[in-house]
């Protein structure tokens, strides 16, 4: 059984009828996305967040000199959004790409807003939710102002412990704003430490 | 002795990459009735029927990745496998050897195309099992077991019906080359057309078979074909293979190790929290590094 559904999820975080979630879900889609393929793309309006069931996608922008930037990783149990498109209704800057076979459940504002005024815990959820995503946005800031490529990089196994083996180096590299090389160097100096032959 | 039945043959599934190197169907854990808790202790098995290769002179493989908690048996049928890990091991499996592979308290490897091999292509063909290992060994150093085609033991068939190398386990008093943790029997079974032998297994092992040539008839009653695969029930202590036509067989079974599973990626632990700490082992280079 996949305990990653989104059911699961709010059947465990909040008080909510069974039932209720199930008339709920019939509300949302579900879409199984190939690995490679994008849920969104600079210019399109945003109708929809993400919550991931199964796989991997990745909120990134690419730059002038066409660099990629990778904002945010959601594996199974997260959450994604562009809340600037999907909140405010702005042509996004962003792509959201499937880096594996996934499956993703998505829901709009009204079903937001609806499960809101339905249940009054969800409400209080939902604001823990959002007060922790902008935890996480704080911390992400201040790491990337002032922390080191060490330090980043510990920061990032914590919150994504099994990333490193599902994406590309250069992945990594490129949500902590350093260049792969130093990437390799900060890895290397950890093994020499940590490593008992 | 009663017949150990045949529970179910399987057509080998879509086949998908594993790196750019190893184009696998897999069997176990994914296939219909063989997760990881009915085969145990075999909890993964990887499957490149004959492909062909092109000639290449970056080879093809699959970059440094690690491995905890259990062993890794690669057996090469066809192609050659270079392999480096990050405590300056290394070596090549070629056709008929057999690499059995301990990583147990955690290993950091990779596997490629031998670089000759590559520059030449070719077939490729080759077996990756995974075999559990029960808690008081995953702490175990790791270590290899590299066994060249010469140096396992053979039993040979009347009439020149052919010859079954033991790899592990034990085969008419001929005994395997390879030492294992628990009891299990991997046997290569080669026949010629016609050919028939006899195996006896315990009831309590979980058995198995996987046709790599030709095409079988098993207790005179199921037919299967090259690159499919077999599950036994673990009733009954006798099974009989006949040759079709000119046939190569692996078989394998193992007493099942009565421990929890907590799987993910390339860790088998016991419980959840061990699975999280070899993750977290593994991100701060404790199983060292390896460009």
């Amino acid at each position: 059984m996949n305990t990653f559904t989104l059911s699961t999820f709010l059947t465990s975080h909040i008080e909510i009828e069974a039932d209720f979630v199930e008339t709920l879900m019939a509300q949302c889609k579900s879409l199984k996305v190939d690995k490679g393929s994008y849920l969104l793309k600079p210019g399109e309006i945003c109708q929809h967040s993400f919550y991931v069931e199964q796989g991997l996608l990745r909120y990134y922008s690419i730059d002038e000199k066409g660099k990629e930037h990778i904002l945010q990783f959601a594996s199974e149990g997260w959450f994604v959004s562009d809340r600037e498109s999907v909140y405010f209704h702005q042509p996004s800057h962003y792509f959201i790409q499937a880096l594996e076979n996934s499956r993703i459940i998505l829901f709009n504002e009204d079903f937001i807003t609806g499960l809101a005024q339905e249940n009054k815990s969800f409400l209080e959820f939902n604001n823990k939710l959002l007060h922790n995503h902008i935890r996480h946005l704080q911390n992400r800031i201040n790491q990337l102002l002032s922390a080191s490529a060490e330090d980043r990089y510990l920061h990032f196994i914590k919150i994504y412990p099994d990333l490193l083996l599902r994406i590309p180096q250069s992945m990594v590299a490129s949500y902590l704003g350093i260049t792969p090389e130093s990437l390799s160097r900060v890895r290397k100096d950890l093994a020499t430490k940590n490593f008992k032959k | 002795m009663a017949t150990k039945n045949v529970e179910l043959v399987m057509a080998p599934r879509e086949p998908h990459y594993v790196g750019n190197g190893f184009r696998v169907h897999n069997f176990i854990p994914s296939g219909y009735h063989l997760d990881m808790q009915r085969m145990n202790p075999f909890i993964m098995l990887d499957y490149n029927s004959k492909f062909y290769f092109p000639p290449t002179h970056e080879p093809r493989g699959v970059e440094a990745h690690p491995h905890k908690g259990f062993e890794t048996v690669t057996i090469a049928y066809k192609g050659k496998v270079a392999h480096t890990d990050s405590s300056g091991g290394g070596g090549v499996i070629a056709e008929g050897d057999v690499q059995w592979m301990t990583a147990a308290s955690g290993i950091l490897h990779k596997e490629f195309h031998e670089e000759n091999w590559s520059r030449q292509g070719g077939d490729f063909q080759m077996v990756q099992l995974w075999v559990n290992l029960p808690a008081k060994d995953k702490k175990a150093n790791p270590k290899y077991q590299s066994i060249q085609n010469k140096q396992i033991n053979r039993y040979h068939l009347n009439d020149n019906g052919g010859e079954i190398e033991v790899i592990a386990g034990e085969y008419q008093g001929i005994k395997g080359a390879a030492s294992t943790f628990t009891p299990i029997s991997l046997l290569n079974v080669k026949l010629e057309s016609g050919a028939t032998a006899d195996f006896h297994f315990p009831e309590k092992n979980n058995t198995a078979l996987l046709v790599i040539e030709g095409s079988i008839i098993i207790n005179d009653k199921e037919e299967a074909p090259a690159d499919h695969f077999a599950l036994f029930e673990n009733k009954g202590e006798v099974v009989s293979i006949k040759a079709k036509e000119k046939s190569v067989v692996l078989i394998l079974s193992g007493e099942p190790i009565n421990e929890s599973i907590a799987a993910h990626g390339p860790f088998v632990m016991n419980t959840r929290a061990e699975l999280v700490e070899a993750f977290d082992d593994y991100n701060k280079g404790k199983f060292g590094y390896l460009e």
